[in-house]
């Protein structure tokens, strides 16, 4: 008979998730990758702050409001991290977060 | 219906799910099929916020990180790829070194939450719904000491700056430009 999932079954589904994020971070060499990584991460921080909120304090609403906060937050990086993607690609023609040691394409800005 | 049997068969499906599209997420070659897991992720993970009860924040997972953010990502990968959309394998000592540290954080945090004893308020089963869309909308609102009007403004104005600047990096310069 499997047990009933408790808090601490939950919390640890989160923990895995966030370090399968974590080993992604780690080892993708696509920017993209690592980005997804990210969002992986993210996402388990979410269901950690609604596990808390639920079998901790399920009569406040404050774990939900911070989850549209950081949805949001999530939302507005994606955007700049496209951004600064494609603005890197047009300069270099890669995305491997190894060659991504300068900011400038110093090739194109001799003056 | 809702005697717990169900929720917790829902539970361990959808982590199981969510697990496993992980592993496709993290360890894959191609970044578009990792792209289509993560979307998977987020589905199985809105199906766990569902079971835990808060079907707005569940909607709003489903609309925003599904809707907006995959897809974002989607327009990254194959404007950034040009077809060869293969990423080369790790080193080993990547792999090593991402490896430890996954492991090592897992361990810690998971002695942690054994040993724990939390402060539970509520032991009845789950799958039942906890939604106050009014109490979070006022508690967005309110300009009371535990409103947070404040930092709604904040993330708004967040949203423009973010807007304003991915056109700013992303736009083409002219090379005499500033």
């Amino acid at each position: 008979m499997i047990p009933t999932p408790t808090i601490t079954h939950w919390l640890t589904l989160s923990a895995l998730l966030f370090s399968i994020g974590l080993y992604g971070i780690f080892t993708r060499r696509n920017a993209v990758g690592v980005l997804l990584s990210i969002e992986l991460t993210l996402n388990s921080a979410i269901l950690n702050i609604l596990i808390f909120n639920r079998f901790v304090a399920s009569d406040d609403v404050d774990g939900q409001v911070l989850v549209l906060f950081i949805i949001a937050a999530a939302a507005a990086e994606a955007v700049v991290a496209l951004a600064i993607f494609v603005s890197f690609y047009r300069h270099r023609h890669t995305l491997d977060v190894t060659q991504a040691n300068h900011i400038y394409d110093q090739g194109n800005r001799t003056s | 219906m809702y005697d717990g049997t169900v929720a917790t068969l829902f539970f361990y499906l959808f982590a199981a799910s969510s697990i496993a599209l992980a592993l496709g997420v993290v360890l894959g070659r191609r970044l578009l099929r990792s792209a289509v897991c993560l979307i998977g992720v987020l589905g199985s993970s809105a199906g766990l916020i569902l079971v835990l009860g808060f079907e707005f924040i569940a909607g709003i997972q489903v609309l925003v990180f599904i809707g907006g953010i995959v897809v974002l990502l989607l327009f990254a990968i194959m404007m950034t790829s040009e077809g060869h959309t293969f990423e080369q394998r790790p080193s080993a000592a990547r792999r090593v070194v991402g490896g430890i540290a996954a492991t090592a954080f897992f361990a810690v945090t998971l002695s942690v939450y054994w040993n724990t004893d939390f402060p539970l308020v509520s032991k009845e089963g789950l799958a039942v719904s906890h939604e106050d869309v009014h109490a979070i909308g006022r508690k967005l609102l309110s300009n009371e000491r535990d409103g947070y009007i404040v930092p709604f403004e904040v993330i708004s104005l967040l949203l423009l700056a973010a807007l304003i600047g991915g056109i700013v990096i992303a736009r083409k310069h002219d090379p005499e430009d500033i």
